[in-house]
């Protein structure tokens, strides 16, 4: 006769329950992306009031959204310590699995950003090991999606049935770009050519855009040229260009010692948003191979591959086409 | 509950995590476990990463605190954690493990107040009576003076930064120095070997209300490296301490002097700065004011220090917070402990 307190805070659901011997004897939830922290303790208070020996606490430990997600984990380990008793921890996706018996079907999990924590079940077993995907990868997809948070009955089963760890699922790394505090962003001016044409040639020191065409560039029409300050220095500028029905970033680059912070993050953010408006279909932009700093950047911000120009950046340096759609 | 209540205290808000353990005014237990040198590469604290490592750290830290302090959880009267201000999701890993003590205890939570707990640590020195004291509260995220007669009533805030924190103007500044992060331990160390009267900084503010701005300092500070950018570190890093050591005690000492209070309380990380120490024992024999300031593990975001307070609120009759009380990154400082 093990009671399992039920925890779950790995959606935007946040769920408690009391099970045993397979039976829900108490559940709550509240649907709140924001309010974990809150929701959580008056949900396992009003169980407790209602049966408050309990034997096990089975945590959903995600993937989810990393904030919510620590709720659960921080209040039920620390409600099995003060009690004495075992905690487990079950994975969100399996549990939502247990839910569907397709043949071919898919669990997924708001990641935010436009992107989604999935598992793949075929034949009742896990296929692929949980991943991420993004809005359009998985619209692409005919067999069934399924969204519904896992119930308190799945987690309790998989607890019981030894499927458990003791670790956050996070999948994703940690976005290790503090915010670009102290530093401003706005259009540029021609005052800005002379220090940003200064910054190009102590980077780009093979083939560096010339004054002339920096100045060129700020005479030319259907263009977004964006600096970022520091203490009224120029420490980056980003460059993206209307070019029929997409837009193509020019340009996009960060003093070295400024390097992440989230500049370029906020630089291609605004250059997203103005593209959107430009309404356009895509993104496009040419980077050189092997540009490790930047291509994680890209490619968590939908761009994808699509071509390779060989000897673009000069002799023996090929430079890699890559695509963002849009969508509506 | 008896007069000498026990109490454990837990503290989330930014990179450490920590575990404080009291009875009364006694402190037992002081556990904390710090993700700064994750967050070094990164020149600033990482939330995620700080929020991460909470998570992991909290069960040892807490067991861990429970056997310097040798006593079990049972034994536990109230329990209180960091409500504010901090990271939104470096808090609530603390907020909600606290919760989970509390209700699987069926014992009273309160969410306190960071800064007041700062200045609560002075409790924990018993051989000493409470008594009024303005507290010159100085760290990474602020710079205050506050004025301080019953902390479990709450504070008076008399000034605070109007753009940068101290803490955070010596992170800025060891950036521009090359130097480690985090920022003050290492401009207090080079400026030992500088001459801080070599460059004549700005003093930022020199208003006759109690607030601090060190932005000016700072943009002062980075132009003068650009035009001699072979002028000698250890004198730029003494200068600059100079002008924030300078302006933060010619306020607090006004504020003494003013409020007609005999007693200086230096908290917060940045007091554990030297110059910052030895300067303000100067200037408070000159002025006959008494200054206390917590050893140096204290001073730093610990958990005894949410303990002291929870202790001297509990002691003081104040209600503990409700189950799920929220969780808010800024709060008035006047407020010491959550509804």
């Amino acid at each position: 006769m093990t009671k399992v307190l039920v925890i779950d805070t790995s959606t935007d659901r946040t769920s408690a329950g009391l099970v045993s011997e397979g039976e829900v004897l108490v559940s709550y939830f509240h649907d709140d992306p924001l309010a974990h922290g809150e929701v959580l303790p008056k949900l396992v208070a009003q169980i407790l009031a209602t049966d408050s020996s309990i034997d096990l606490v089975a945590i959903a430990v995600g993937p989810g959204p990393f904030t919510g997600l620590r709720v659960g984990i921080a209040f039920g380990e620390a409600f099995a310590l003060a009690r004495e008793i075992p905690w487990v921890g079950v994975s969100s996706l399996a549990a939502m699995a247990q839910a569907h018996n397709d043949p071919d079907f898919i669990v997924a999990i708001d990641a935010r950003r436009r992107e989604f924590f999935c598992e793949h079940y075929r034949e009742g077993k896990l296929v692929a090991p949980a991943r991420t995907l993004q809005r359009e990868e998985l619209a692409e997809f005919t067999i069934p999606i399924y969204y519904e948070p896992p119930t308190v009955s799945a987690i309790a089963a998989l607890a019981l049935a030894g499927e458990t760890t003791t670790k956050p699922i996070y999948i994703r790394k940690p976005d290790a770009y503090p915010a670009p505090k102290g530093i401003t962003f706005r259009p540029w001016s021609q005052m800005d050519l002379v220090p940003i044409y200064a910054l190009e040639k102590s980077i780009y020191l093979d083939d560096p855009w010339s004054l002339e065409q920096f100045k060129e560039e700020y005479a030319g029409k259907s263009r977004q040229y964006l600096v970022a300050e520091f203490e009224g220095v120029v420490v980056g500028y980003a460059g993206v260009m209307l070019a029929g029905d997409v837009t193509d970033i020019l340009t996009l680059t960060v003093a070295p010692e400024f390097r992440r912070r989230g500049i370029a993050r906020e630089f291609l953010k605004r250059m997203v948003d103005w593209s959107r408006n430009q309404k356009v279909d895509a993104m496009m932009l040419e980077m050189r191979v092997g540009n490790a700093e930047a291509e994680p950047l890209y490619f968590e911000n939908g761009f994808r591959k699509i071509a390779e120009r060989a000897n673009y950046y000069g002799p023996g340096l090929t430079a890699v086409v890559m695509r963002k759609e849009l969508g509506k | 509950m008896s007069s000498q209540p026990l109490i454990l205290g837990i503290e989330t808000s930014c990179d450490e995590t920590a575990v404080g353990i009291v009875r009364g005014r006694t402190l037992l237990a002081n556990v904390i476990s710090s993700s700064v040198e994750e967050h070094a590469r990164f020149g600033g604290v990482v939330p995620e990463i700080a929020s991460r490592a909470h998570l992991e750290a909290m069960p040892f830290v807490l067991q861990q605190a429970l056997r310097e302090a040798k006593v079990a959880l049972r034994d536990i009267d109230a329990i209180g954690v960091t409500a504010g201000p901090g990271l939104i999701g470096a808090l609530l890993v603390g907020t909600s493990a606290a919760e989970g003590l509390a209700l699987a205890l069926d014992k009273p939570i309160y969410g306190v107040n960071h800064l007041s707990a700062h200045l609560a640590v002075d409790a924990l020195d018993e051989s000493r009576s409470l008594q009024p004291a303005i507290g010159l509260l100085v760290s990474g995220g602020h710079s205050s003076i506050i004025e301080v007669t019953d902390l479990a009533k709450g504070v008076r805030v008399l000034g605070a930064t109007i753009d940068d924190a101290a803490g955070e103007a010596f992170d800025k500044i060891a950036r521009l120095l090359e130097l480690d992060f985090p920022g003050g331990p290492a401009i207090d160390r080079l400026a030992k070997s500088g001459d801080l009267e070599a460059i004549d900084f700005p003093r930022g503010l020199q208003s006759s209300d109690y607030n601090f701005s060190f932005s000016g300092l700072k943009t002062a500070v980075s132009r003068y490296l650009k035009q001699a950018p072979s002028a000698v570190k250890a004198d730029v890093a003494a200068s600059f301490q100079e002008a924030v050591v300078d302006v933060l005690l010619t306020k607090a000492i006004r504020a003494c002097t003013e409020k007609g209070i005999e007693s200086l309380l230096i908290a917060g990380g940045v007091a554990a700065n030297s110059r910052l120490r030895a300067e303000a024992q100067r200037r408070c024999d000159l002025a006959k004011i008494e200054l206390r300031t917590p050893p140096a593990a204290l001073c730093t975001d610990n958990g005894a220090m949410v303990a002291a307070l929870t202790s001297l609120a509990v002691s003081g009759g104040v209600s503990p917070s409700s189950i799920g009380f929220s969780t808010l990154s800024t709060v008035p400082l006047d407020q010491p402990t959550w509804a």
